[in-house]
């Protein structure tokens, strides 16, 4: 499919080639192409990774400004075709181009029309953009001649991923440096256009774990470990202070890490606790003196005091003998 | 005296595990009296529940007497070492036993070295 794929992108390119010239008709030398075809592997291949990478890009950007630069082919076929139906005689090319070709004729015939009419997506898109030519990409590119000072200079701090004081690395000052440093700096010239931006793959589906394995804590501790840099400055020291619970939370709250959601009723009428005891006699006065004394105490929560009542409750049971004696 | 009491070379060998955290981590404790008395202050935390309910009992006088007898018994049992009258404020930096303010849990001479050296906050000398 690629080759009948760049077999098409060569023949219109050819074709417009020629039409530049103004020599001969695009039927005449598509059949040419066609014939020479076999010629051009390599190159064929590389306009085929163009055209693919530049056809996703101009689906996402469509509003591209002037200066949009597409892949080779599509440009010089703007002068060739414009409106939306597919000219005729590319379509007799496509079939012809589709007969010469030994595999299954009718898919490749399909394959070849359906990019042709891609094409003309994009050439209206492009119609306000300038004429894209690989030697304005290559224009661009510049080989750049370094002095053996900044050759030494990159080389050194290439290897060395030096930290600063402060715990940052040197990474960010070095690149805004160097393009400063470069004679063609990065942000200056036309866009070039040939990364497509990455699209956001959607997330697969979360692997069904029963429970997260040992060796699974194990690294994620690892990585919690070698990820928490030591504290840059006193602010992020309080604030891992904070995390730990050594500080407490600003502005203060009396009440944090108490979460007593019990009514004051519950607090202060302790008597349904009292169902375990005799009715009668010390023991009963006993625990009401308690019961008052609770009822009183804000410092200890519900459970607590309920604890310490039946605390008292299993003691007595267990003296029950001692206390028939007397 | 000062800087003998001051010099932090004494070190038992007592190791806290140490945890995954960054700070600097005391992990031994100044002697081993020092360490004695965290055990016991431990324990009395333990046992602070129980010894309070026992003594209630013990201390009234509306219950029977054999019955605080028996919790005499009981309270007696208990690890020597819950009861909070053992435990010692100790400084926390030197484990002097004596000359300690309790605010700031420090020796008389610890206190000194610090405030003089403005390391204790709000703390000056005194003029009047």
């Amino acid at each position: 499919k690629d080759k009948s794929a760049a077999s098409k992108d060569s023949a219109p390119q050819g074709a417009a080639k020629r039409q530049e010239d103004g020599a001969e008709t695009p039927k005449q030398q598509l059949l040419d192409i066609i014939g020479s075809m076999k010629v051009e592997v390599s190159y064929r291949k590389k306009l085929q990774q163009l055209k693919a990478s530049e056809s996703k890009k101009q689906a996402m950007n469509k509003l591209e400004g002037p200066d949009s630069e597409g892949s080779v082919p599509l440009g010089i076929i703007e002068d060739t075709q414009r409106g939306k139906p597919l000219n005729p005689e590319l379509v007799k090319a496509a079939s012809a181009v589709a007969s010469s070709l030994p595999h299954n004729k009718k898919q490749i015939e399909s394959e070849l029309l359906a990019q042709l009419r891609r094409h003309e997506e994009t050439t209206d898109k492009q119609k306000k953009g300038g004429t894209i030519n690989i030697r304005n990409v290559i224009s661009e590119m510049t080989v750049k001649r370094q002095s053996p000072a900044q050759w030494g200079a990159r080389i050194s701090s290439l290897i060395s991923l030096q930290l600063d004081e402060d715990g940052r690395r040197i990474r960010p000052e070095r690149s805004s440096a160097q393009s400063m440093d470069s004679r063609r700096s990065l942000k200056v010239g036309k866009r070039l256009n040939i990364f497509t931006k990455a699209s956001t793959e959607p997330e697969r589906a979360l692997k069904t774990v029963s429970s997260p394995t040992i060796w699974d804590l194990e690294f994620a501790k690892e990585v919690a470990a070698v990820t928490a840099q030591p504290p840059r400055n006193g602010f992020e020291e309080m604030i891992q202070w904070t995390k730990e619970g050594i500080l407490w939370e600003f502005p203060i709250d009396n009440e944090a890490g108490m979460e007593d959601d019990a009514e004051f009723h519950e607090h202060i009428f302790l008597e349904k606790h009292l169902e375990g005891f005799p009715k009668e006699g010390p023991i009963r006065h006993f625990m009401e003196l308690v019961i008052c004394g609770l009822s009183k105490n804000p410092y200890l929560s519900v459970k607590q005091k309920v604890e310490h009542i039946e605390w008292f409750q299993k003691y007595f049971e267990e003296k029950k003998e001692l206390l028939e004696e007397i | 005296m000062a800087a003998a009491a001051l010099c932090w070379a004494l070190r038992a060998a007592r190791q806290v595990l140490p945890s995954s955290c960054l700070r600097q981590v005391r992990s031994y404790y100044v002697d081993w009296r020092m360490l004695r008395d965290v055990k016991r202050r431990k324990m009395a935390y333990e046992f602070a529940d129980e010894r309070l309910r026992i003594n209630a009992i013990r201390k009234n006088s509306i219950l029977p007497k054999e019955l605080q007898e028996v919790a005499d018994k009981e309270i007696a049992a208990l690890p020597r070492d819950s009861c909070p009258v053992r435990i010692r404020n100790r400084c926390v930096l030197t484990s002097r036993p004596r000359g300690v303010k309790r605010r700031w849990r420090l020796s008389r001479i610890v206190f000194r070295h610090f405030a003089d050296h403005a390391q204790m906050s709000g703390v000056q000398r005194a003029m009047w």
